[in-house]
């Protein structure tokens, strides 16, 4: 079925892009497409690393799934929705590919059950978090410290919970939206919220750990940084 | 927490109803005027959440400069071959 509606091109006459119904050519699909592709480069790619954990792999997933993709481009009802449409074609590619591959096993299920439990807690915990700490992260001042700060939430990041760590990448690091997250995870977009506010939770409680274990103090960061 | 109006009109918040919100907040995905009002008015008021709201922030930013994936050049041209093919 061709999509009726192409709202990338604009209306000649008015300048204005989703106001005209076109009967789409094919110049103008293999247009589309590959302008939707040179912009998602950098996203598909670094969705694959993150299902893959392999630069070989994530190549090949999402050559492989830019392929899928144009032979399916004509089911593609609505252009506003390329990006996630997009997402969820790597995501399933990754999926057939990986269960095929019994040398190369899937060694987290992106599909578990997830079961939301002490949200509550955590929240309780985030309130009684020392303002120290908090302004000592927020400065910009600590700017030098990009490097070694870098290092140390990434090192955070890889130790939360699989399910957590994937959606926190996806969305603050590769910059996906929570939809576009739920189509790459299969999983509704409630779940990825959940997730998402679970997952930094745990993770500003594992840089407090850390910057406990490393010597900071409340007293000392909070005396520090009082204005 | 209870939430009570005041004579702006917009919800008053407690910490912990901030704190439940701020994360879709930070990530551009509340949709609902009214709750990012209340989410806006509570981090005008409430110095301990407005200092984690820009820890926060910060942490995002850092995160990302720190695990950004780009494309390597030979990516990029595969897949521009392939495009070409197309």
């Amino acid at each position: 079925m061709k999509p009726e509606v192409w709202h990338d091109f604009p209306d000649k006459s008015t300048g204005r892009a989703g106001t005209i119904n076109l009967t789409p050519q094919p110049d103008d699909i293999r247009t589309f497409f590959s302008r939707g592709i040179e912009q998602n480069m950098d996203a598909l790619f670094g969705v694959a690393m993150r299902l893959t954990q392999n630069t070989a792999d994530a190549e090949d997933l999402v050559a492989e799934s830019v392929e899928k993709a144009w032979s399916a481009i004509e089911s593609l009802a609505d252009h506003d929705r390329f990006r996630p449409w997009l997402f969820r074609i790597l995501r399933n590619s990754f999926i057939s590919k990986y269960r095929k591959q019994s040398q190369r096993p899937v060694e987290v299920s992106y599909e578990e059950p997830f079961v939301d439990e002490g949200e509550s807690d955590l929240a309780s915990w985030l309130i009684e978090q020392p303002e120290g700490f908090l302004s000592w992260w927020a400065d910009p001042e600590k700017e030098a410290l990009n490097d070694a700060l870098g290092e140390q939430i990434m090192t955070a990041i890889a130790e939360l919970p699989q399910a957590f760590q994937t959606t926190v990448l996806l969305i603050n690091v590769e910059g996906l939206t929570y939809d576009e997250a739920a189509e790459v995870l299969g999983i509704p977009t409630g779940t990825v919220r959940s997730r998402m506010k679970r997952g930094r939770a745990l993770l500003q409680k594992a840089l407090w750990l850390q910057a406990r274990e490393a010597g900071l103090t409340v007293a000392e960061s909070t005396n520090q940084d009082k204005p | 927490m209870n939430q009570s109006n005041d004579p702006s009109g917009i919800d008053e918040i407690g910490c912990l109803q901030a704190i439940e919100t701020l994360y879709a907040y930070l990530d551009g995905e509340l949709d609902d005027p009214q709750t990012v009002a209340s989410i806006e008015h509570h981090l005008g008021h409430c110095r301990s959440c407005y200092s984690r709201t820009e820890m926060e922030r910060a942490l995002t930013a850092r995160m990302r400069r720190s695990g950004e994936s780009r494309a390597s050049a030979g990516l990029q041209a595969r897949l521009r071959e392939l495009l070409e093919k197309f």
